[in-house]
């Protein structure tokens, strides 16, 4: 039975690793052979069979086929129907763990509890549909860990470096950066910034606009007109993406049966044109990462790149040029992130970590040079304050005869309260009769599994409250429905 | 704009990230408009306001407003304060995208867009 388990759910590609006795982390292959699963699932239309990974991906019928469902674990009213039945994203995503724990569990035997990565940025409600995923797939979830964090801890375990590192993880859905210390056994993660919608997926379909401008100007027609077509040709797109990485001009022959074919020819310069922005975009985030640190460039000991896309000649070469130093890859930039969730299953307590994000409450602020007044988001514990931690502001009541003092808890840094996210409310009764300015202390707490809790203490009567902070908004299955939908689950016949 | 939300907590803070926001904004439609000619503003970073603004000063127009524009980038501002400004609004937008309300992850998208634009038309591409 293996002890310490990784799985890193990825929105193009899943793998699972494990700690071996000698110490060292090991990609485990799927039945299929493969050392990583394509995050797809197909539903048969003749069988009563579930798909999941490369057989899903190549033979299906697009209609019934799940890409990338990651990219909606965030979205409380995405589903996909087939035949009929609605599936969230947590019951898809359970379907590609599935597979993993049956398969993997074949070689390196059963298993019930597992680190899960996430993206830095996933917001509250697409951590708990990753739990209620696993959940569903019977695997306990021991930690959620950041992406990168997860990398840095595996370069940091098989490099034998100290000092600054920067790990730039451009997977297929989202980049995420996370900048850490380093000393002998001792990680400290500083902080830890992502972006959404911002990795090799969009990539791809940038290069896809230049595969269908070149059609339509050979064919004068549309490159694809059906999900079918897309498909194919985004597939395309995604291999061409590949060879522009090694060579510095792409051929293909490509089209579809309704318009015929077309030769097209893609050079690295233009490619490299068409995807600046999301390039400009992701040095903003590395800019973004160091300012919430204080740090400058050259400050950065190792950059560290993890992620397919991370082989793009351009972004290697704009870090180097960002960074003034060649960064480096840690063994297979696709496999990083699995091989160092299994390495944190065994080391967590060598890893510190840090608030992912400000948690905070609505207030009703005074600008003490202006004397003016708005409802702002008032932080309580700020981002990346070092975990475990308790911080306490105390607030005063601002109306006489308050009965009940309402508190708000916010998510975000961001002093607007457009800005932030409400994950949770608490409603303390206070005495009547009472004058304005009464003090109330807010304290909230963030454990290591990344938990808040929130007391509200009313100081002149003694009354308190505390309440574990939770999301229970839209998208989440009660626990009921979600022992109901993991057994339906577990009734199904997946390969 | 807060009318809808009862807050019983005070407390008195040095400055607001929005006072900054805002100021960069009045410079930006300063030079363009009378204040008295715009929509209400109410010291919070509106990109629609700013389209309103565009619309006020050229009711013409064929084009919708610049990146520049939406970001509130006015032509004159000094370089260190275009990058300020900039890093201050991908950090919001950055942010706002992976927010729980799916139509402030929509509008930061369109903010995301215009901020790198910008960027890339001031700093140059990366």
């Amino acid at each position: 039975m293996a002890e310490f388990v990784g799985i890193d759910l990825g929105t193009t590609l899943s793998g699972l690793a494990y700690l071996r006795p000698d110490g060292q982390a090991e990609i485990v292959p799927n039945g299929d052979g493969e050392r990583l699963t394509p995050s797809v699932v197909y539903f048969d239309r003749h069988e009563e069979i579930t798909l999941v990974g490369s057989a899903a991906r190549d033979g299906g019928d697009p209609e019934r086929t799940v890409y990338q469902i990651k990219r909606h674990m965030d979205d409380p009213d995405h589903y996909v129907e087939v035949d009929g039945r609605r599936w969230t994203p947590a019951e898809i995503s359970a379907l590609i763990l599935s597979k993993l724990k049956r398969e993997c569990s074949r070689l390196i035997g059963d298993f019930t509890e597992a680190v899960i990565t996430v993206p830095a940025n996933f917001n509250e409600l697409a951590r708990k549909s990753t739990i209620a995923a696993a959940e569903m797939a019977e695997i306990k979830v021991s930690r959620l860990v950041n992406e990168p964090t997860a990398a840095a801890v595996y370069y940091a375990h098989t490099q034998d470096v100290d000092g600054r590192i920067l790990v730039f993880d451009l997977g297929g859905g989202t980049l995420d950066v996370t900048i850490l210390e380093v000393q002998n056994e001792e990680i400290q993660i500083l902080t830890s910034e992502g972006a959404r919608h911002l990795g090799g997926s969009n990539i791809d379909e940038t290069l896809l606009e230049l595969y269908a401008d070149q059609y339509r100007e050979q064919v004068n027609a549309e490159l694809f007109t059906d999900e079918r077509q897309r498909r194919r040709a985004l597939q395309a797109a995604e291999d061409a993406k590949k060879m522009l990485s090694k060579l510095q001009r792409y051929t293909d022959t490509i089209g579809n049966d309704t318009n015929g074919i077309a030769r097209i020819e893609v050079r690295r310069e233009a490619f490299e044109k068409a995807v600046s922005k999301l390039l400009t975009r992701s040095i903003m985030l590395v800019e973004q990462a160091l300012d919430g640190v204080s740090l400058k460039p050259s400050e950065i000991d190792h950059v560290v790149l993890v992620g397919g896309s991370t082989r793009i000649p351009k972004v290697k070469s704009a870090l180097e040029k960002f960074f003034g130093k060649a960064p480096k890859s840690c063994s297979n930039v696709d496999e990083a992130v699995a091989l160092g969730a299994a390495v944190f299953a065994q080391r967590a307590a060598h890893v510190r970590e840090v608030c992912n994000q400000s948690y905070g409450t609505l207030a009703m602020l005074v600008n003490a040079a202006t004397g003016e007044e708005a409802v702002r988001n008032s932080i309580v514990i700020a981002k990346n304050t070092p975990i475990p931690c308790s911080k306490t502001q105390i607030y005063m009541t601002s109306e006489p005869n308050e009965r009940f003092i309402e508190v708000d808890i916010t998510q975000g840094e961001d002093d607007d309260p457009r800005f932030v996210d409400v994950i949770g409310k608490i409603s303390l009764e206070v005495p009547p009769d009472r004058p304005a300015g009464c003090e109330v202390a807010v304290t909230y707490s963030y454990d290591e599994n990344q938990r808040v809790r929130a007391l509200v203490v009313d100081k002149q009567s003694g009354r308190s409250q505390e309440v574990a902070v939770t999301y229970r908004g839209a998208g989440i299955l009660s626990e009921e429905e979600l022992q109901k939908r993991g057994r339906a689950l577990r009734q199904l016949r997946i390969e | 704009m807060f009318n809808n939300v009862f807050k019983s907590l005070k407390a008195i803070k040095d400055s607001f990230t929005a006072d900054a926001i805002r100021r960069a904004e009045r410079r930006a439609t300063a030079a363009a408009a009378a204040d008295d000619e715009l929509p209400e503003g109410d010291g919070v970073f509106k990109p629609q306001r700013i389209s309103r603004l565009i619309d006020i000063i050229q009711p013409t127009a064929q084009a919708g407003p610049t990146a520049e524009e939406i970001c509130g980038i006015a032509s004159r501002m000094p370089k260190d304060e275009i990058r300020r400004r900039l890093a201050l609004l991908y950090r919001r937008y950055n942010r706002a995208a992976s927010s729980l309300d799916p139509k402030l992850r929509h509008e930061a998208e369109r903010m995301l867009d215009a901020i790198v634009t910008v960027r890339e038309n001031v700093f140059g591409p990366i």
